[in-house]
């Protein structure tokens, strides 16, 4: 598997803080990795190490096989960031924008239209950016971090100040681009929804440490799943359930069978199908769920519900 | 090294555009312009005319005493602040190119800003003299005007200011926040002001500008020579103290 991102032992301290603590990240070619992790868990600061921001303490990254550290304008050739700065100046348009980084990358001038178009931003793009909205200005970002059509994205936060609609197209956009381009896209995010539906692969950190990384079903598989049982019968199903060595739980007209990691689905929803039907008790649903990225990173971050970043917004 | 020359030129091009429709250069239209615009309403109110050598001479002397350094330490923190402002530094620094070129790129714009408005000024001076000499009449400036002379003594005035632009950018880029820059550029102005006669103005960044007006010429020619060399010493601090911090 060739990689687009690997970084070996990265090290950043704050400090006395260690915000970035022997990170191995693998960001496989071609992929759309989802880089989670609460609020200070050193995203951002990852981020920068790779774009050569910042200095690590330790360790290396490379981006395409090339030392961010050692070779840093050659590795940023191949980077387009959009970082959750921005970084747009006001008082120019945002076709005015993108011609700086443009003429800066020694790119024609026929990069603007094809980014504007891709972001649907044509048609604003003699605005001053002061005049955008946060959206606007979040795709105008995204048009300048895609100019001369880098071999890697990384993206913070992209989808901030984006509405529903806007939400929908980009991920339609991530994950095509890969396909249409060629391109690894490593984007960090609280949109657990967003993220399981565009990433192929997820990487955890929890206190500046990688805690898991790998594509996103196998992440999903060595995790417990669950099957919801429809049933007019509930106590006397939990029993029988619960004599089978089945955890199960009440839940509206229903049960709740919780089924260990590693535990096929649909195996089991046939399994308990037929000793239910034995005990004759009547079954009107069986659906075998897989975990959702939110419960698995709540899972593996250990994170209290009140504490998780989407409780608060 | 033709690429490392055409990746400069590009930063300085984009540099130059930044200031499209920004405050740094508006400021740096109106900052001379106010000079004028006092020299044109004080020779209305005036009796008696005066020769155009000391006409001049007081534009000089507005200019270097009070107006630039101010001047300086307004553009400096405006041009600082378009990047601090949009928190820019993140994505320049991010791109292919060395780290220096911007700061060096930025020091070069305020550089020909600070020698633009001085030909601004002169441009202005006569303008605003002679318009108010032809409203009131027994106030017009009399005698030569040594025009090549004023315009030799501001652009010794500019170039002196090295050291005064060199001290205000790096202060205005190292921190993110107006007061520092402000602070200092204030303070020094204030003592440059109060402590005029002092020795010691002649090394005075602030000060070093005004001495270009001394009577003494080896002072004069002293004052540019530690605005020269310290502005090139300061130039090249700033340009290896910026460009080897991280962006935080």
């Amino acid at each position: 598997m060739a990689l687009a991102i690997e970084t070996v032992d990265l090290c950043r301290r704050f400090g006395e803080r260690l915000v970035v603590d022997r990170i191995h990240l693998q960001v496989p070619e071609r992929s759309v990795y989802g880089f989670l992790g609460r609020n200070g868990a050193g995203k951002t600061t990852t981020i920068k190490l790779l774009l050569g921001l910042l200095r690590p303490d330790a360790g290396r990254a490379l981006v395409c096989g090339i030392d961010v550290v050692q070779d840093r304008r050659l590795a940023a050739r191949k980077i387009g960031a959009l970082l959750d700065t921005l970084g747009l100046y006001g008082h120019l348009s945002g076709r005015e924008n993108l011609d700086l980084t443009r003429r800066l990358l020694g790119l024609p001038r026929t990069e603007i239209e094809r980014v504007l178009e891709i972001t649907e931003m044509t048609r604003h793009a003699a605005r001053p950016v002061s005049h955008y909205s946060l959206g606007m200005r979040q795709r105008l970002g995204l048009a300048r971090a895609l100019l001369g059509s880098p071999e890697v994205l990384l993206l913070d936060e992209p989808g901030n100040g984006l509405d529903p609609e806007g939400i929908g197209e980009l991920r339609v956009f991530l994950k095509s681009l890969p396909e249409r381009t060629g391109a690894t896209v490593l984007v960090s995010s609280h949109q657990l929804g967003e993220i399981e539906q565009t990433c192929t692969h997820v990487g955890i950190l929890a206190d500046g440490r990688l805690v898991c990384q790998g594509r996103l079903q196998e992440l999903k598989a060595g995790f417990d799943s669950e099957i919801l049982i429809g049933t007019p019968s509930p106590a006397a199903a939990e029993a029988l359930l619960r004599k089978h060595g089945i955890a199960v739980e009440t839940r509206g007209d229903g049960l709740l069978a919780h089924l260990p990691a590693g535990a096929l689905g649909q195996q089991m929803a046939a399994m308990i199908n037929h000793s239910l039907w034995q005990a004759g008790i009547e079954v009107h649903a069986l659906v075998p769920r897989q975990p959702s990225l939110e419960s698995l990173f709540r899972a593996i971050g250990s994170m209290p519900a009140h504490e998780h970043p989407l409780a608060s917004s | 090294m033709p690429r490392l020359r055409s990746d400069f030129s590009a930063v300085l091009i984009v540099e130059l555009i930044k200031l499209r429709r920004s405050l740094a250069l508006l400021l740096a239209a109106v900052a001379p312009a106010l000079v004028a615009v006092f020299l044109f309403f004080n020779l209305l109110r005036m009796e008696k005319p005066g020769p155009w050598a000391m006409a001049l001479q007081s534009s000089a002397a507005i200019w270097a005493f009070f107006m630039l350094p101010m001047s300086v330490t307004a553009l400096t923190a405006l041009v600082a602040h378009t990047e601090h402002g949009s928190r820019s530094w993140e994505h320049l620094r991010a791109l292919p190119l060395p780290a220096w070129h911007w700061y060096a790129a930025k020091l070069l714009c305020v550089l020909g800003l600070v020698l633009a408005m001085s030909l601004w000024l002169a441009v202005l001076t006569p303008a605003a003299l002679g318009l108010g000499g032809w409203l009131n009449p027994p106030a017009a400036p009399t005698g030569a005007m040594h025009y090549s002379d004023f315009l030799l003594l501001l652009t010794r005035i500019a170039v002196s200011a090295s050291l005064l632009v060199a001290l205000q950018l790096w202060v205005a880029l190292r921190f993110s926040s107006f007061v520092p820059a402000l602070a200092l550029g204030i303070g020094g102005t204030f003592f440059a002001v109060v402590a005029t006669s002092a020795r010691i103005g002649v090394v005075l960044p602030w000060q070093i500008p005004v001495n270009q007006l001394a009577s003494d010429p080896a002072r004069a020619d002293l004052a540019l020579l530690v605005g020269l060399i310290g502005g090139a010493l300061a130039c090249g601090w700033l340009l290896h103290d910026l460009a080897r911090r991280e962006v935080v």
